[in-house]
């Protein structure tokens, strides 16, 4: 009995075990998601494409051009900004530290866009053909807009436009670098994808087909400049006699027309923020109200998401913020820009002033939209730059620069609590150089500041206003100077007089290449622009010829109860040298070791 | 039962003693790698700090050996004594001199000696450092010795420093980079006004004594600078 039950027992283990082996295992996986949940409906494709636009290489607040595009929580240190290694401010950088890039490689990000690019048609009978199209045309924006941020750096990068197979033999994965000038090409052709498959409008923070023709001109622009001013001042080197980098001078036009004709895409659709009477308040707002009709393209942010940034708190000193750090202050020879600030008379004495606002009076109120000046207020709060007191002051501003700081009867102080009769010796606001929260150049940046913010919410990562990407008045820019490129200075002209009207400034009667230069540099200040403008006019490394950068100095002049200004080297004393070979990044060290036709690196690597 | 474990670890032990015994496959960084920039003008190419390197790149190792460098002291001599041993391709690189299109493949191994030659663009003659009171006063000349197809002449400029090692990076500001002078030139539209240079450099210190030299940069792919030699000079005290 006691056997016949250890059979049964073994008949049934033995039938249960092959039966239930029968059961397929082909089943879809439920852990993780399948291609059809994600392309076959729009809520799918919008996470999908989030992912993306998330990874693009928008050199916005929290973009630091060494260490490569920021999306953390705690990504406050605003303050490393290309900016502050042109001169436009002077910073934390210690010089020309950003030649060599990051390495910047996102074809993990182009794979997504490739995949999503071969995807989407699979799924047109649950998506709509409409709609597959204009996705399809985004996807071609984006993967427009990672081989840009690729091309500006390295110049020709390998264009793949397929989903490599993990598993295909390595020679097939080990791809070859493109010429520059294909990549640019390639770049051209996929944004007049975007521009015809895209529809007018879509949800804010998403491309529509005008943001992938403003992109084409800034795009055609740099290609143009490339091929114009890279074939007199270039490095030599294999790479560059291969074509990796470098157009041909005779391809210039033709990129400068493409520049043109996309910028003109945009007439009629886009205006110049001008809704304020006040120019001054009306350039601030063009920044910070969301209804402006200048803006093609934004990056939004958002403290519950994590996501925010510390623009506010990096920018301004501490004593207007409720817990911050600045560390990167707009230069004298930027401010300059706008013609000499009237601080010195004709004998080359210091212009006495009764308070530190008078500096301000006629200046144009752009200007005064993006730098703070000594005297201006923000927060209820006045900026009182002062570097420190002259008991009596005699002689011109020249000679008193000039002497050794030793030699100068100036009093200078180590904090505010100093005080020389009972007057503060420096201000709450600097300039000092003890600190880091104290400009360095008498100067801060106005522009994006939120000026009505209450100061107990200035903190580190809690700022949200959008980044803007792609404006109109950029669009205008690049569209003047690819006129102006082609001879069509009758265009030029018209574009940067709109441009002039709204920021308050006189109207320009004749226009020529540096004044175009100029209004870019004034416009688009601060917006991470300047240093890819100076390397595609390959003048870098005359701007930065091992320069210096001046500040403005504000003294009190005890004797006289008046104030002075003096144009002093800024206190930070950095030096800033271009070397011709930053024109063109390395190809990361990583890449060229997994893929040897990446070589030859870009010359002088 | 303790023997068979005593047995074991002592046979694991054994086992274990077998691997250190093993040697590193690859030698280590024992050759070296000496010689000089020679300027077919007579002497060595003068350099200086960030300027002149020997560019290596180790063949024998990978296809494409990602390269290094030695950089050419003040004098135009080089070495190094922590290089792999084996085959390099080897070019002279960086400095003001017309480039070698050629490389140089060779072994290196223990103390590899070889010489470049190198025609420098420009020639500094004539170098003369005079003081007058606290006003140091540099006068030389310009010189070519191939002038066709040389990229233009930027700018000129003293270096001085305190000590003997004196060049770009290595001067003193207020006394070098501000005494710069424009030129911005190509060799051919220079007159002989041009190419005849004097400096004057006022308010050095008295009692001090000072290293000087003079160099000359060009428009080429490395912003490189012809140097002169190095001179001694002595400002008086002050009375």
């Amino acid at each position: 009995m006691k056997k016949i039950n250890k059979l049964i027992l073994m008949v049934m283990i033995t039938a249960t075990a092959v039966i239930s082996s029968c059961q397929k295992l082909d089943m879809p996986p439920t852990n993780i998601f399948t291609p059809d949940i994600i392309f076959g409906s729009e809520a799918g494709v919008k996470s999908f494409l989030a992912t993306i636009y998330r990874a693009l290489p928008i050199e916005d607040f929290k973009y630091r051009p060494d260490q490569g595009f920021k999306v953390g929580a705690n990504d406050w240190e605003n303050f490393y900004n290309s900016a502050s290694v042109t001169g436009e401010q002077v910073g934390p950088f210690g010089g020309m530290d950003i030649g060599g890039g990051f390495g910047y490689w996102p074809y993990k990000d182009i794979r997504n866009v490739n995949t999503l690019i071969e995807e989407l048609p699979k799924y047109a009978n649950k998506l709509g053909e409409a709609k597959v199209k204009s996705l399809l045309g985004e996807a071609h924006f984006l993967r427009a807009y990672f081989y840009f941020g690729l091309a500006k750096r390295y110049g020709g990068v390998p264009i793949l436009t397929e989903v490599q197979d993990p598993g295909a033999p390595l020679e097939s994965l080990q791809v070859h670098r493109d010429k520059e000038e294909a990549t640019w090409d390639f770049i051209g052709a996929e944004l007049d994808l975007g521009y015809q498959m895209m529809d007018e409008t879509n949800e804010t923070g998403r491309a529509n087909k005008y943001v992938a023709a403003a992109l084409k001109s800034r795009a055609m622009l740099y290609a143009g400049s490339i091929a114009k001013y890279g074939s007199v001042n270039f490095v030599d080197g294999l790479a560059r006699a291969q074509g990796i980098v470098g157009i041909p001078a005779d391809k210039a036009n033709q990129y400068f027309t493409k520049a043109f004709d996309a910028a003109k895409l945009l007439d009629g659709h886009y205006s110049l923020y001008d809704k304020n009477s006040d120019k001054v308040q009306n350039y601030i707002d063009l920044f910070l109200k969301g209804d402006s009709p200048e803006n093609i393209f934004i990056k939004q942010y958002s403290i519950v998401s994590g996501s925010a940034h510390s623009w506010d708190a990096t920018m301004s000193p501490r004593y207007m913020t409720a817990n911050a750090l600045s560390r990167s202050y707009p230069t004298l020879d930027f401010v300059q820009r706008w013609g000499a600030l009237s601080v010195t008379n004709t004998d080359g004495t210091p212009k006495r002033f009764n308070n530190r606002a008078e500096l301000m009076e006629g200046l144009e109120p752009r200007l005064l939209a993006t730098v703070y000046f000594p005297g201006a207020t923000l927060r209820g709060l006045t900026f009182d730059m002062q570097r420190g007191i002259y008991p009596s002051f005699s002689g011109t501003a020249a000679a008193e620069v000039a002497k050794q700081p030793n030699t100068r009867s100036y009093i200078l102080a180590g904090d505010t609590k100093t005080l020389y009769q009972g007057k503060m010796v420096i201000g709450f606001t600097g300039p000092w150089t003890g600190g880091d929260e104290l400009t360095r150049t008498g100067f801060y940046v106005r522009k994006y500041v939120d000026a009505a913010k209450p100061i107990a919410t200035v903190d580190l990562n809690r700022s949200e206003q959008p980044w803007i990407d792609l404006r109109y008045a950029e669009v205008l820019l690049n569209k003047a100077e690819a006129a102006m490129e082609l001879g069509n200075a009758s265009d030029a002209l018209t574009a940067i007089n709109l441009i002039r009207v709204r920021a308050g400034a006189t109207v320009y009667n004749n226009i020529d290449i540096d004044k175009i230069r100029n209004e870019r540099g004034m416009e688009l200040a601060f917006e991470n622009h300047y240093y890819w403008d100076l390397k595609r006019w390959r003048n870098a490394d005359l701007v930065l010829n091992n320069t210096r950068f001046k500040g403005l100095m504000p003294y009190y002049v005890f004797s006289e109860n008046k104030y002075i200004f003096l144009a002093e080297p800024e206190l930070m004393q950095r030096n800033y040298n271009f070397d011709k070979r930053f024109y063109y990044e390395p190809i990361p060290g990583g890449e060229l070791g997994k893929n040897p036709n990446l070589y030859p690196n870009n010359p002088n690597y | 039962m303790k023997k068979l474990l005593t047995k074991i670890l002592l046979g694991v032990t054994v086992i274990a003693s077998y691997a250190c015994t093993k040697i590193d496959n690859y030698d280590g960084p024992n050759a070296s790698f000496e010689g000089n920039i020679i300027s077919t003008q007579g002497g060595n190419l003068l350099t200086s700090q960030g300027s002149t390197q020997i560019r290596l790149e180790q063949i024998s190792w990978s296809a494409n050996p990602s390269p290094q460098e030695i950089p050419s002291k003040f004098d135009g001599t080089f070495k190094d004594t922590k290089l792999f041993k084996g085959n390099y391709r080897i070019i002279p690189k960086g400095g003001a001199f017309w480039p070698l299109r050629d490389t140089v493949v060779m072994e290196i191994g223990k103390d590899t000696r070889r010489d470049f030659e190198v025609t420098p663009y420009l020639l500094i003659k004539n170098f003369t450092a005079t003081v007058n009171g606290t006003t140091l006063t540099l006068k030389y000349n310009l010189e070519a010795p191939i002038s066709v197809g040389m990229p233009s002449i930027l700018e000129t400029q003293p270096y001085v420093n305190t000590t003997k090692l004196v060049g770009a990076g290595a001067s003193i500001r207020d006394f070098s980079d501000v005494y710069k002078k424009a030129i911005n030139k190509p060799w051919a539209s220079m007159t002989a006004a041009d190419k005849a240079i004097s400096i004057d450099i006022p308010g050095m210190l008295p009692g001090r004594t000072f290293y000087v030299r003079v160099g000359v940069s060009l428009n080429d792919s490395f912003k490189s600078s012809n140097f002169s030699e190095i001179i001694e000079v002595n400002i008086p005290a002050a009375k």
